[in-house]
């Protein structure tokens, strides 16, 4: 627990402080005025969809590089090792309204926003010298940040909504060296799983 | 003293009785036995700690006690080790000892009891064991959690090369669990219904991210989870190699070694090995930072001798090296500095170099490198401070690489880094005359010369020449000496001198002065040409030239050729050759396949003049021809043709050439006589003949077939083999008779065009004797007609016998003809203009009388009744009689019957006759005489067409109008229009 406090909410706390990224939601009163720093954008749905797109166009390329990087058995044993078993992931529905959509996208943002840094935290220790894979890893918890503020912003401006209930990743910390390894690539498998259907959605 | 004895020996026996008390005492309080025995797990090290004390043991009393240890595996029973543990034990003391288990803990229930017994010098009666301690139980099982399956040992780190034991956990016994090393599955044996165990040998490094170990938990297909575990396998720590110190200025010692592989692991499972400098004599110590060298202060300057030892070490080994040395012993100069040269001349230079000062009598050895064009001087000074060498025998105009570098001459250790500079050498004047020959063409008058020479080595030219002198003397007559001065780096020079002989110098120049002259003497006679030419082979060397010996002085001999005979500049060779030698190998690079090489072989007379010996002609290596001789055939007959390529060039070819193969192709499957056969490339057969000799360039082929097929194909061949393939060349034999034809036609053709030219030259006259144009009656076929129907009663009526009512002749002067025929050719051909001779009232149609005539002959009547007192009957010939026609035969009758008609009709009715001689016909060829305007009316006049019948009956009119003619046999009274 101990660890939890110290490692996911200064980390979601970072996230949330970011430039553009508005208030943070789990800690807003239900009964709270959405309040946000800065002006939206007018095209944010747009913006949006151009980030889910980008964070599709390289979900794959990500995926490659963390179970390569990885080693035996994990190239070889994708479907047993890799695959999208994760059971705390938060829900998509695509049929429903934007709002509960943006909700759901919000959700899993942060879901995955926390998820990427334990990996990232995991491999940058297990495996140092796999910069390349570092830098996707990067990059795309950047993307994620900002899609969060942008979701933030489209559910604050449009919807009004100043609180989500959220769940966090699963926390690496306590866990040995190959249980981490299957999670992290359980989790990106998941990642590029569902950020098609959400590139689709929006 | 005596007392002092007996007090020893006093204090002694009460001692003694001390102790014997003790040990009773002790004794008496046996056995000693363990208590408080606590197990405690270390999962990461699969170890088990134990804990305990020792009941009974006198306050502050230290005993030295064994332990006996026995560790059970799932039950009691099942001892898996045992052993012993010595140490000393104190007064309530808490003892610890632990034992590594090459199982995961975690994979079984292990027990654990204790035992003791004294092993003090101060008990010698048998030792005793005192009672074992209850086991105790480490199940770490139960702490396990609820998963379904569990992986041990997690993250474990061991050596390369290690054994290593990996056991799972199955909660469930109906599952089916497959494990799996690195993708390979594995097969353990099972401990217990819930867990398995692999012994794994000698694991390898994989990789430094672990190897991963999984495994698959299922019920029947379904997969129920997965878990693994990751080994890390490290490779061995290596002992540091190469490990010495040294020092450059004796204030630091800087340490090296080879570190061998890195041990690090990922997950900073373990980092790489570190690595300490220990010295044994100081007793310092220092952990270096970089993994292969470490730098150690030298602090006491009155040490000289180190003992080092070098430390490796990582998580799992520890490996050491050491070495003793003498510091004064392990110097490793500075780089000499401040290196220059002084005084440099032609062959001389100073080189002087500075070292850094060390301890006072410190004497360097330093060694110079002197490098030039790939030669090495060397040379060894022995140096305090400042260093100077003298650098000698050096070439002239050279530029030179010299280097020094030092090292301790009383302790050789090391030698410094070199430390060098560049200098060249000063100009000397060049040493050796240049190498020169000449190429001379003669023309009329004059001689062309071509001087060449070879440009001086550098060791000749002492410096860079500038330019080359040649001075030309006349030897014949005495003149001033003509100088050309040819700047470098020319090689050659073309002079033109007169049909005298002339002696040349020439010599390089630098700048410091000019070589010794080289000289060449040209003859004026010509050079003798007429020396034959000889063939030479190539061996491996190269072409072997051998001559014969030149009677007289010879001071040389001069072979010269061409490498590149192919081109106008041919790059002139040559080689000078001893006096004595009559032999020499040429050999270069620049010798290619197939391209001819003709060398000249000069002897040189003490007067310098060179006077051709002998000529080489060769090849390197000779090819087959590069092209084929394009053949002309002549004098082709129905028997023969010949071949011939009389250009066909025989020196232009990549080989000699040795002669030539025809092939020749026929229908004939024989060979003519001279041929044999032979298979072509493409499997085809064909008839070859050879040729040897080079200059037969025409073949003559002959015992052909008149009319026939042949092909044939020419190639010259060289001892590398045939020109290239090329198309067969078709001839075919001409028909036997067709000469003979043009024999007989030719002249045929001319007797018939002489006999037109003499016909149409005497055209009148055969007109006159074949076809007059008034018929001699006589003469005509009829009476022979007449005479096969044998009617002797019939006689032809004789012109004279013919008294003429009236002729009028019509003078008619020039003009008027040319009107005339004007007025024929505009007039309705069908309109035929009669000469009337028997003017009747009816057939007065004009101003002028007529004259009209009827031949009997033809028995026609005059067509126009109105002229000449006709009955104009229409042109109808029936059917019949054009049917006549046809045959000869009918037409024979035909005419009979015709004839005899006529005859008749003459017979009956003799006063309407007219006689219309063919003479009065206005077609005929005394038109000059018809009358000037006989065509009023058109219709006065008819000239009567004579039938198509046998020539001998009738001749076709020569007019223009027979185009209008019809082969039609008249009916008595019909007209024809």
């Amino acid at each position: 627990m101990k660890v939890l406090a110290a490692g996911v909410v200064p980390l979601l706390l970072v996230l949330h402080w970011r430039h553009g990224a508005g208030s943070p939601l789990p800690i807003t009163p239900v009964n709270a005025t959405c309040a946000i720093r800065h002006p939206c954008h007018n095209n944010l749905m747009n913006q949006i969809r151009s980030q889910l797109a980008q964070l599709n166009g390289s979900a794959n390329a990500l995926f490659i590089l963390y179970y390569t990087a990885q080693g035996e058995p994990f190239p070889n044993n994708l479907d047993k090792l890799c695959g999208p078993n994760v059971t705390d992931f938060p829900p998509f529905h695509a049929n429903g309204t934007e709002k509960a959509r943006l909700v759901e996208l919000y959700r899993i943002v942060v879901y995955l926003g926390t998820a990427l840094g334990n990996i990232t935290r995991d491999q940058k220790i297990l495996n140092p010298s796999a910069l390349s894979l570092h830098s996707k890893l990067n990059a795309t918890a950047d993307i994620l940040r900002g899609l969060l503020s942008n979701v933030l912003c489209r559910l604050c401006s449009k919807y009004h909504v100043a609180h989500v209930d959220v769940t966090y990743g699963p926390d690496t910390s306590g866990k040995d060296v190959f249980q981490k390894k299957k999670l992290g690539c359980q989790l990106l498998g998941k990642y590029k799983q569902v950020i098609g259907v959400l590139a689709q959605a929006f | 003293m005596a007392l002092f004895e007996v007090f020893q020996t006093t204090f002694f026996l009460a001692l003694l009785s001390l102790r014997t008390y003790q040990s009773e005492v002790l004794a008496e309080r046996l056995p000693l036995t363990p208590v408080s025995l606590k197990v405690s797990t270390n999962s990461a090290r699969q170890s088990l700690h134990l804990q305990w004390t020792v009941q009974n043991l006198p306050y502050h009393q230290e005993l030295k006690m064994v332990f006996q240890i026995q560790i059970s595996r799932i039950e009691t029973s099942n001892v898996i080790w045992v052993g012993n543990y010595s140490t000393t034990v104190k007064w309530n003391q808490v003892l610890h000892w632990s034992w590594e288990s090459e199982l995961p803990l975690e994979c079984a229930t292990h027990f654990v009891r204790i035992k003791s017994a004294v092993d003090d010098a101060r008990f010698p009666e048998p030792n005793f064991w005192s009672n074992w301690s209850s086991w105790e139980e480490v199940n770490v099982q139960d702490s396990l959690g609820q998963d379904i399956l569990f992986v041990f040992p997690k993250d474990k780190l061991v050596e390369e090369g290690a054994n290593v034991t990996i056991c799972y956990v199955s909660r469930n016994i109906q599952n089916n669990v497959s494990c799996y090393w690195e993708g390979q599955q594995i097969y353990g044996e099972q401990l217990d219904p819930h867990v398995s165990v692999f012994h794994l040998s000698s694991v390898p490094f994989i990789r430094k991210t672990g190897a991963d170990m999984y495994c698959e938990v299922s019920q029947g297909n379904v997969s129920k989870g997965i878990k693994g575990i990751v080994l890390f396998v490290s490779k061995v720590l290596e002992e540091p190699k190469d490990f010495s110190c040294e020092t450059q200025d004796f204030k630091t010692l800087h340490c090296t070694w080879d570190p061998g592989v890195d041990t690090a692991l990922g997950w900073s499972k373990q980092p790489s090995q570190s690595y300490t400098l220990f010295e044994s004599f100081s007793g310092e110590k220092k952990l270096c930072t970089h993994k292969n060298w470490c730098n150690w202060q030298i602090t006491q300057d009155s040490q000289e001798t180190y003992n080092f030892t070098l430390i490796a070490e990582n998580y799992l080994r520890k490996r050491s090296v050491n070495i003793l040395f003498n510091l004064t012993h392990q110097v490793y100069p500075m780089n000499p500095f401040s290196v220059n040269f002084e005084n440099v001349n032609v062959t001389n230079a100073i080189m002087t170099w500075k070292v850094h000062s060390m301890k006072n009598n410190f004497t360097y050895l330093c060694q110079i490198e002197v490098y030039c064009e790939g030669k090495m001087m060397q040379y060894n000074v022995s140096v305090k401070v400042n260093g100077e060498y003298l650098l000698s025998e050096l070439e002239p105009a050279t530029e030179y690489m010299a280097q020094v570098r030092c090292a301790d001459a009383s302790h050789f250790w090391k030698w410094s880094q070199w430390s060098g500079q560049k200098f060249t050498t000063l100009e000397a004047a060049p040493s050796e005359a240049p190498d020169v020959w000449r190429n001379v063409n003669s023309e009329p008058g004059s001689h062309i010369v071509t001087l060449f020479w070879k440009p001086l080595s550098k060791l000749h030219a002492n410096g860079k020449i500038l330019f080359y002198n040649v001075v030309v003397e006349n030897l014949d007559k005495p003149s001033r000496a003509e100088i050309h001065s040819i700047p470098a780096p020319a090689k050659s020079t073309k002079l033109t001198l007169d049909r005298h002989s002339y002696q040349i110098w020439v010599t390089a120049n630098n700048s410091v002065g000019a070589s010794p002259a080289s000289v060449i003497v040209i003859s004026a006679d010509p050079e003798n040409q007429e020396v034959e030419e000889e063939r030479i082979v190539d061996t491996e060397g190269g072409f072997s030239l051998s001559w014969k010996p030149q009677p007289g002085d010879v001071v040389g001999y001069v072979v010269d050729w061409c490498d590149h005979p192919q081109y106008t500049l041919c790059d002139l060779q040559w080689k000078n050759v001893d006096p004595n030698a009559t032999s020499t190998v040429i050999s270069t690079d620049a010798f290619r396949p197939g391209v001819r090489y003709n060398f000249r072989i000069y002897g040189l007379s003490t007067k310098r003049i060179a006077r051709l010996l002998e000529k080489k002609t060769g090849y390197s290596q000779e090819l087959a021809p590069s092209d084929n001789p394009h053949v002309l055939v002549d004098k082709l007959t129905s028997h023969s043709f010949t071949l011939s390529w009389k250009y066909y060039s025989t020196e232009s070819q990549p080989g000699f050439i040795q002669g030539y193969h025809v092939y020749l192709k026929s229908k004939a499957r024989q060979c003519h006589p001279r041929f044999e056969k032979a298979v072509l490339s493409d499997g085809s057969e064909c008839c070859k003949y050879k040729i040897d000799n080079p200059e037969e360039k025409a073949l003559i082929v002959d015992n052909l077939k008149p009319k026939s097929f042949y092909e044939f194909f020419v190639t010259p061949f060289t001892s590398a083999g045939e020109g290239p393939n090329a198309t067969f060349t078709k001839v075919t034999t001409p028909d036997e008779h067709s000469s003979m034809l043009i024999y007989i036609l030719l002249p045929m053709f001319f007797c018939v065009l002489l006999i037109m030219i003499v016909c149409y030259l005497k055209s009148q006259w055969i007109k006159e004797t074949c076809y007059p144009d008034i018929p001699d009656p006589y003469k005509s076929s009829i009476l022979s007609l007449i005479k096969f129907k044998e009617k002797p009663h019939l006689t032809i009526m004789n012109v004279s016998d013919c008294i003429p009512d009236a002729i009028e002749v019509v003078s008619k002067p020039e003009g008027t003809k040319i009107q005339f025929r004007k007025s024929l050719t505009e007039t309705d051909l069908t309109q035929p203009n009669y000469l009337y001779l028997l003017p009747t009232e009816k057939n007065y149609c004009g101003p002028g009388p007529f004259i009209c005539f009827e031949n009997l002959t033809y028995n026609q009547a005059a067509s126009d009744s109105g002229s000449c007192g006709h009955v104009p009957v229409p042109l109808q010939p029936s059917p019949s009689q054009l049917g006549l026609m046809i045959s000869p035969e009918n037409v024979q009758k035909a005419l009979e019957k015709n004839y005899m008609n006529s005859l008749g009709e003459i017979s009956a009715g003799e006063t309407s006759l007219n006689y219309v001689s063919q003479l009065a016909s206005p077609m005929s060829g005394d038109k000059d005489s018809l009358p000037t305007n006989p065509v009023e009316p058109p219709h006065c006049s008819e000239y009567k067409r004579q039938m198509a019948v046998p020539l001998c009956l009738a001749s076709p009119p020569p007019t223009e109008n027979s185009s209008l003619s019809s082969i039609t046999l008249l009916n008595p009274g019909e007209h024809y229009r």
